[in-house]
């Protein structure tokens, strides 16, 4: 493959017979991508895929204009700061996604779950109505709700719309979908060797649906500020409220007690007692100016309402009139 | 060659400052994110993670194009025997070019709001495509740029009848350069679909494209700093082309492993991919000819390090370590992790951007007028800086990326914040100290290649004085080929360590909670390989700089104690380098 000075290298022959062969390849190249997407091939296509009448399409749109790539994997192709989200709807389901994506920057706890599988569409969509039958379902939610509950996450919150949720959640499920070929790779280790060695985590569906020790449980004896507070973790609401007056996804809790509100329809309100418990049963009802409706789950039909007043004496609690 | 031949010559001098600055700017944002993989609450809101590393990406790819632009506009003339066709086209490239990068660099914050500014079914701001972030109308600001340049290339060359294999190497090069750009302007709808074409830009660019360009631009390198017979070289170009085509056009097939495309690719892509490093060592293997075709010192230091860091570490980086995870066996496991981050670093920095600050070296002295009498200990120090910041980063990666893999693959955490990054913590810290060194390189880089020419006459220092004065060791012996042949042999037998690694994770030990065989070879591996690259690295350059000293210290005698060193008139000055084609 060398060429001495003077002597004829016959470059022109050479490099034709080069591209000669070049061309072959790019025949193969050719015959092997028409056979990659031609329909026998039976690859889920988005444009097919639905999610409580949400589009694929559009939810790979979602995905683009946020550049998730940048900082999570699909397909394993992005910057790994994050985990990879191909097959994410399969191990966490819709409900979990629901809950999560309005306050990424905090893990949801099992109430906020609870909260979107009241809602017809999404109970159809995840196949469960009971928590207990979702978690089983998705032991990555179990997991996520165990480990990681009302702990924050390293992901900071986005200003994700509810449509564009709901089309997110439908391209996560197309692509959860997709034959990646075996591709993440599947678990195969043994879950109790793993366990001995004090690796598992999460391995086991049973274990990780027993919250674990020291999880905050509900306590009706309790005086009603700590009984409050412990119910306040238990549903992860401070993936949306700041303790202090910081406006998250919701309005912070510090000083709110007894302050004077602007409603959306321009009058104004006292946020008493009964305000509170209002807001969190039904909280489109007297909806704050600068909150766009149906980002807070009515949580009227899940806590009872001594669990409710208190709650309200724990936001009473952190300051305010 | 001393003095430029032709004055449109000089319109590459703004590319290579440009290059300088945005170079610079880019590991600023790279020692951001490190920073954030730290503490993932830094800059959160502000300037999230994605944005930075959309500005980090783009930022290397513009400023190794800048360079690319200036190294071509620099040897255009050279390569033609006469001026640059369209210098005012060059002009309006140079303003567009800033323009682009200044209005890329503001769109992409729009990330953060989930702005991609849809307007006919396409995203005209940003779209959030890894390497192709860039929106659409800065897409077709950057194909209108590519089109100038090869109408310029073009234009300039002689008829193509009277095309030598240089001509031939450009001439394809930035053809395709903007040819595969057209496959990246569009949305796609099928995630399957859209991978398969951001490939086409991504793989054809940096191992179809960006490579012929290298090995073209690294051939003429060398004919410029050593004389050598461009018919002889054009002939290794000319090899070296072939091998890299017809390797990396089925090659592309690995990046279609696991993107919803048939398994029918992994066998494609497993074999004709592992050809991919053969054009890599060709090229590795001449410019170890043809820095030895004569025992002259080298004229300029700085220029030739680069150039070797370049080859160096295109073969170490994008050969070897590219090779490791080729494999469908082993790709299963690195894909999506930092291994495959140490190898993206080494390969797209050493490869192609050390050949543009080589080209820089070469080129910007000459246009101040200085030749290659200006003070090189900067530049040498720049290297260095650069070469061994690098290459512990990609060390930092490739053990993280072991431990990720591990961890997240087959113990299948998927806790970023809880259980991966706890994990890596040892590689995100060892990733931003090697970063500091890496930036003060690239900050010396900047601000050398400013002011050569500007600083006044070099002066020869003590420490200079001392170094001429010290004896030889064994470390400055000629370099022969068969010791260079067993620096090369080192290399693969640490980098077949490393792909064993790799495949050692399909052990049912390691799925059973036992990590070491993967561990150990990793760790092994990388810095075996890594450690046996510092040390060729500083084995070739003390081969050449003790031929510098012998002629030094020869050309000191009849001359000035306080001549410099650089000045040695023992430079292949005067002769018109492009006038035997």
């Amino acid at each position: 493959m060398t060429c001495a000075p003077g002597k004829p290298c016959w470059e022109g022959f050479k490099r034709r017979r080069a591209l000669g062969l070049l061309g072959l390849m790019f025949l193969i190249f050719v015959g092997l991508s028409i056979a990659s997407f031609l329909p026998s091939r039976g690859q889920v296509v988005p444009i097919d895929v639905e999610y409580a009448g949400y589009s694929a399409v559009r939810g790979k749109r979602i995905f683009q204009a946020y550049n998730c790539m940048g900082c999570h994997t699909i397909v394993g192709n992005g910057a790994y700061f994050g985990p990879d989200l191909t097959k994410l709807y399969n191990k966490v389901g819709p409900a979990w996604i629901e809950a999560f994506l309005p306050s990424a920057g905090g893990w949801p706890a099992s109430g906020a779950v609870m909260v979107k599988l009241l809602d017809e569409e999404i109970a159809a969509e995840a196949g469960a109505r009971t928590i207990d039958e979702y978690l089983s379902l998705y032991p990555g939610a179990a997991e996520r709700i165990n480990r990681r509950g009302s702990k924050p996450t390293m992901m900071p919150n986005l200003p994700l719309s509810r449509d564009e949720i709901g089309h997110l959640i439908a391209f996560l499920k197309y692509t959860s979908e997709m034959n990646t070929e075996g591709w993440p790779p599947e678990p195969r280790g043994d879950d109790a060797a793993l366990a001995l060695a004090g690796l598992a985590g999460g391995g086991g569906q049973q274990a990780a649906i027993a919250p674990p020790p020291g999880f905050p449980t509900d306590d009706p004896s309790l005086p009603p500020v700590e009984r409050g507070a412990n119910l306040v973790k238990m549903y992860g609401c401070v993936a949306c409220h700041a303790l202090d007056g910081t406006k998250l996804v919701g309005p912070g809790w510090g000083g709110l007690h007894g302050s004077e509100v602007k409603l959306a329809d321009g009058s104004t309100i006292t946020a008493d007692e009964a305000y509170l418990s209002r807001s969190i049963m039904e909280p489109d009802v007297h909806l704050v100016e600068g909150f766009p409706p149906g980002s807070m789950p009515a949580f009227g039909t899940i806590l009872k309402p001594d669990q409710v007043s208190s709650i309200v004496a724990y936001i009473s609690s952190l300051g305010g009139n | 060659m001393i003095r430029i031949e032709y004055q449109t010559q000089r319109l590459s001098m703004r590319f290579f400052i440009l290059m300088a600055v945005l170079f610079l700017l880019q590991t600023g944002f790279g020692l951001l994110l490190a920073a954030q993989h730290l503490d993932p609450t830094l800059l959160a809101g502000t300037l999230n993670f994605n944005v930075v590393r959309a500005e980090h990406t783009n930022l290397a790819i513009l400023w190794v194009l800048s360079g690319f632009i200036g190294t071509i506009l620099f040897v255009g003339p050279l390569l033609s025997n006469r001026e640059l066709a369209a210098p005012w086209l060059i002009k309006f490239l140079f303003y567009a070019l800033v323009g682009v990068t200044l209005w890329n660099m503001g769109t992409q914050a729009l990330a953060q709001k989930g702005v991609a500014g849809w307007f006919m079914g396409q995203p005209m701001l940003q779209e959030g495509l890894e390497y192709l972030e860039a929106g659409r109308i800065a897409d077709v600001v950057i194909l209108i740029g590519f089109a100038i340049l090869c109408y310029v290339v073009i234009r300039t060359f002689p008829p193509i009848s009277k095309w030598n294999e240089i001509h031939w190497g450009l001439g394809l090069g930035v053809t395709a350069l903007t040819a595969m750009w057209v496959f990246g302007l569009f949305f796609v709808e099928r995630l399957d679909l859209q991978e398969y074409f951001r490939w086409y830009v991504v793989h054809y660019w940096v191992e179809g494209v960006w490579e012929v360009i290298h090995i073209s631009l690294v051939g003429f390198m060398v004919v410029l700093m050593f004389n050598a017979d461009i018919k002889a070289v054009g002939f290794a170009v000319f090899w070296g082309v072939v091998l890299v085509w017809l390797s990396g056009l089925l090659g592309n097939a690995h990046h279609y492993f696991w993107v919803g495309t048939p398994e029918f690719w992994q066998f494609w892509g497993s074999l004709f991919s592992a050809l991919e490093p053969l054009p890599l060592i060709f090229c590795f293997w001449h410019i170890y000819l043809d820095s030895n075709l004569d025992r002259k010192p080298i004229a300029n230091m700085p220029a030739f390090a680069f150039l070797l860091g370049s080859v160096v570490m295109e073969q170490v980086g994008a050969g070897i370590l590219g090779f490791s995870m080729t494999f469908a066996l082993s790709n299963a496991w690195s894909h999506g992790t930092w291994i495959t981050m140490a190898h993206g670093h080494m390969a797209l920095f050493g490869t192609f951007g050390m050949l543009s600050l080589a080209a820089a070296y070469y080129a910007v002295p000459i246009m101040r007028g200085v030749g290659v009498n200006f003070d090189q200990r900067l530049g040498k120090l720049a290297f260095w800086l650069t070469f061994t910041g690098m290459l512990g980063m990609v060390f930092a990666f490739a053990i993280g990326g072991t431990v990720q893999v591990y961890v997240y693959r087959v113990l299948q955490r998927d806790w970023f914040g809880g259980d991966i990054a706890p994990a890596m913590m040892f590689a995100k810290a060892l990733a931003p100290i090697f970063g500091v060194v890496f930036l003060a390189g690239v900050g010396l880089i900047a601000y050398d290649l400013l002011t050569i020419g500007h600083r006044g006459e070099p002066r020869t220092s003590a420490t200079d004085l001392e170094t001429l004065t010290r004896p030889r060791g064994e470390w400055s012996l000629p370099l022969s080929g068969w010791e260079a042949g067993v620096w090369l042999l080192g290399m693969w037998i640490f980098g077949a360590i490393i792909t064993i690694g790799l495949f050692s994770f399909n052990l049912s030990t390691v799925h059973k909670g036992d990590p070491t065989i993967p561990y150990i070879m990793g760790g092994v591996g990388y810095t075996g390989l890594l450690l046996v690259t510092v040390l060729f690295v500083l084995r070739f350059l003390r081969s050449l700089e003790a031929r510098e000293r012998g002629g030094v210290v020869a050309a000191l005698a009849p001359h000035a104690p306080s001549e410099p060193p650089s000045a040695a008139p023992t430079v292949d000055d005067g002769v018109p380098v492009g006038a035997e084609a």
